[in-house]
């Protein structure tokens, strides 16, 4: 009934009117109150605040665009690790494969796992493992050939 | 009213812009959040021992489905090989070049150190080249059926490639 009264005088009057009824402003606070004094069937609900409050600062949406930037780094490295090896392309890789891995794996668990205990065992889990790669790739580069050396020597065999 | 919303929806019609408010002035905001849902989803699911719908059984498997899958299974593989090596690395006595002797020593044929070879070599050009084809996709280019099938024969055929040359050096 309520509906059909709004819906008449946006008919009526145009759209611009409704904006100064107060009634009609569309409130992103929870307001539990106000949802009795509806019938739930007249009611749609909706997330009307994601839209709206969503912005490109977000930590999931800086979350995304670093993976995306870790990726592209990733790729550069590529080359320059074939073209001019050293220490410093060994740590960087060790840093930049550990953390694309991690982020990936990341994504996966986010995928499959569910439950709130669940996910917190998995990424504790994950954040052991990658640690421990870390480690150890850092150790490698520090007391044996390095990641640069180690995969030219596996290769001209 | 819902009717209205859909209809709405399906035309394109962007719902969150001020003029399009009034349209669900008396909608409620959910009171709880996606990440909730889902939770609640799950636990409400897992405690009547729901079985779960048949899906990746039953529809018929495309060349993207395949590509994807590919492309999670390729990293979790990648990642896994790096993690052991890693590990290796830390708790194994010898050196790196200790263990290279090692394995020269075994005078494994070629062909079976060509298969080695493609077989790190194929996980990473894949990997790497569809990966490439993902961060196109995020730059909003790309979507259209042909061009998604275009795009994955073209890493596909790259990713093949890249494999056998980088086998036979």
């Amino acid at each position: 009934m309520a509906a059909i009264i709004r819906l008449s005088s946006v008919c009526r009057a145009g759209v611009k009117p409704l904006f100064y009824q107060s009634t009609l402003l569309a409130r992103p606070a929870v307001v539990l109150h106000k949802e009795h004094l509806q019938p739930h069937w007249l009611t749609a609900r909706i997330h009307s605040s994601q839209p709206l409050y969503a912005g490109s600062d977000s930590k999931a949406s800086l979350h995304w665009t670093a993976e995306r930037v870790l990726s592209i780094a990733l790729l550069a490295l590529g080359p320059v690790a074939y073209f001019s090896p050293g220490p410093v392309i060994d740590y960087s890789l060790a840093a930049a494969l550990t953390l694309h891995g991690h982020w990936g794996i990341g994504q996966v668990l986010t995928d499959y796992v569910h439950g709130d205990t669940k996910i917190k065992m998995a990424n504790a889990g994950l954040f052991l493992l990658s640690t421990v790669t870390f480690a150890g790739l850092c150790y490698f580069n520090y007391n044996d050939v390095g990641i640069c050396k180690a995969v030219a020597l596996l290769w001209s065999k | 009213m819902a009717l209205l919303l859909r209809t709405l929806g399906r035309q394109g019609v962007c719902l969150s812009r001020p003029h399009y408010r009034v349209l669900y002035s008396h909608a409620a905001p959910m009171g709880t959040t996606a990440k909730e849902e889902m939770n609640k989803f799950w636990a409400k699911n897992s405690r009547l021992n729901r079985p779960m719908s048949p899906h990746i059984t039953v529809y018929k498997w495309s060349i993207p489905m395949m590509m994807s899958i590919t492309h999670r299974g390729t990293g979790l593989g990648l990642s896994g090989a790096i993690s052991a090596f890693a590990m290796a690395a830390l708790v194994l006595p010898g050196s790196y070049t200790h263990y290279l002797d090692l394995i020269h020593s075994l005078s494994v044929g070629p062909l079976l150190i060509g298969l080695a070879k493609f077989g790190i070599a194929f996980p990473l050009s894949y990997h790497t080249y569809n990966g490439i084809r993902h961060l196109y996709w995020d730059l909003g280019k790309g979507f259209k059926i042909p061009e998604v099938y275009r795009t994955g024969y073209t890493v596909i055929g790259l990713s093949a490639i890249t494999s056998i040359a980088l086998a036979l050096m």
